[in-house]
């Protein structure tokens, strides 16, 4: 009976709808999260009558055929990069991207990995580090004596030093922009890699051209929506209880059959 | 004379065919666009010799695409795309011809190439691809399909309409090719951005049916069984048998 191994194709579609939806919430609260949602696919079919198959000699035609359809297939789990709701905090060194584009990531690998995440620290040598201690790209360094930081929405990074009264330029900060930000590879710790699919970076100064602008002292929140979240959970446990009743219920079929003499 | 035994048969055979199209339709209840489909049976008379009247038997005569549109979900991406009205989107698939979809869940290929979750292209109505640039900042589709960023139009989405609907061929990753007829460009569609289009599976209605084909097919099977017996017993009675 096909219908068994259809009912196990969507348990496993369900299976994973679900394993999705549950990293969604797990990421609720994580700084520059994005929602990922699954794409199904169904598999092929089954010609049993192909459709305009003629059915007489004198060229009448089936109207419609008879097609067997062999169950669904997870073709693809995709990041919906919706912007994220824009938290303001207390720290001079937290900056939030309103629009497109990701900060810049050295890894000790020496690859670049993106982020949405701006949730900044200073490392022992006054470097703009990330929460892992990774260095940011193009690099800053805060003198040690300055006594205020600020960074505008172009991404400049603006310090006052003792004895003066004007403030002085000391870097710039500049993000990334993909065709295909849907494309990006995530690696976990909110960063994520270039890949075929994304295609390469265009780097530009923020707040300029399509490049969203920052806003310092704010964090971007994750843009999982929970209400959205849970409705989605209790269809996908609904459909999956509905495919194994298919399963038992081809189960009953197959019984009544071993109970023939 | 055992008939009778074929009769219920032939409509186990069909049972089986129904159980495995709702099966399949409740695989596909999350499927984007996916389009539910019910069987069509029909009675194939056969008049054996020395009966007065023909013997009924059950065949599967094909089965029908359900037509009522899918509910319309709000996803806010910009390259997301539902069709409200009868129109099928055109995509390039793989053997080189055109065919149609409802899933509107539109991606980019690393060109910018407007794809499918699949990776097929997008066919534009002129049967090009869509290559969106990379320096897009806002991608808008109209309601005809016109895909724009802020230099102006891209391209358009090919949306088409057809005589016969139930002349789609379902292929898989949720397209459909034309075994027959004419498709041509729409004129009663409208193109939402920012929607997807779920799939039009009533779970309500293929549990019913499901119950429904469960039950027939246990009393198909006991009625056999019934008349197995009956059987037995004639032969052991005219036979003298203990």
């Amino acid at each position: 009976m096909r219908s068994l191994d259809i009912g196990a194709t969507g348990m496993l579609a369900q299976q994973l709808n679900v394993d999705v939806i549950s990293n969604n919430i797990a990421n609720m609260t994580t700084t520059g999260y994005k929602r990922q949602r699954p794409a199904f696919l169904d598999l092929i079919y089954q010609n049993i009558d192909k459709p305009g198959s003629t059915s007489s000699d004198s060229g009448t035609i089936v109207p419609t055929g008879l097609q067997l359809g062999l169950g669904v297939r997870a073709g693809a789990v995709y990041r919906e990069h919706a912007q994220g709701p824009i938290q303001i905090t207390e720290n001079t060194l937290d900056v939030a991207i309103t629009g497109e584009g990701f900060f810049q990531v050295e890894l000790p690998s020496g690859d670049t990995a993106y982020t949405r995440d701006g949730t900044f620290q200073l490392n022992e040598n006054g470097e703009l580090v990330t929460v892992q201690g990774f260095l940011i790209d193009p690099g800053i360094t805060i003198p040690q004596d300055a006594l205020s930081i600020e960074i505008n929405r172009e991404g400049e990074v603006l310090v006052t030093q003792p004895g003066q009264t004007a403030t002085s330029s000391i870097g710039q900060l500049q993000t990334a922009r993909f065709v295909n930000p849907a494309g990006l590879e995530a690696i976990g710790n909110n960063l994520l890699l270039e890949t075929d699919a994304s295609g390469s970076p265009t780097i530009g100064t923020p707040g300029q051209n399509e490049f969203g602008a920052l806003q310092q002292s704010a964090l971007e929140q994750s843009n999982v929506n929970v209400v959205e979240e849970i409705t989605l959970l209790i269809t996908a446990q609904r459909s999956y209880e509905m495919n194994s009743n298919v399963i038992s219920t081809s189960d009953e079929m197959l019984q009544t059959v071993t109970q023939l003499r | 004379m055992e008939n009778s035994i074929y009769l219920g048969l032939s409509r186990q055979i069909t049972l089986r065919t129904n159980m495995d199209i709702i099966a399949n339709n409740v695989a596909n209840m999350n499927t984007t666009g996916y389009r539910g489909q019910n069987t069509l049976f029909q009675e194939y008379l056969s008049k054996p010799r020395g009966y007065d009247d023909p013997l009924s038997f059950v065949n599967d005569e094909g089965h029908y695409q359900i037509t009522a549109p899918g509910p319309l979900r709000q996803t806010g991406a910009n390259l997301d795309a539902a069709i409200v009205g009868e129109g099928f989107f055109s995509i390039q698939a793989p053997s080189g011809e055109i065919e149609y979809t409802r899933d509107g869940n539109f991606s980019m290929a690393t060109d910018g190439t407007l794809v499918t979750q699949a990776g097929f292209p997008v066919a534009s109505a002129g049967g090009g691809s869509i290559i969106i640039p990379p320096n897009s900042s806002q991608v808008n589709i109209d309601e005809n399909g016109n895909v724009s960023n802020q230099d102006g139009v891209l391209g358009q989405l090919g949306v088409f309409e057809f005589e016969n609907v139930q002349q789609l061929e379902q292929q898989g990753n949720n397209l459909y090719a034309l075994v027959g007829g004419e498709a041509v460009p729409a004129t009663e569609s409208r193109v939402v951005q920012g929607h997807l289009e779920g799939s039009n599976v009533q779970p309500v209605v293929e549990m019913t049916r499901m119950i429904d084909t469960l039950r027939e097919y246990q009393t198909v099977s006991r009625a056999m069984e019934r008349e197995n017996e009956r059987l037995r017993s004639a032969i052991q009675k005219l036979t003298g048998g203990s």
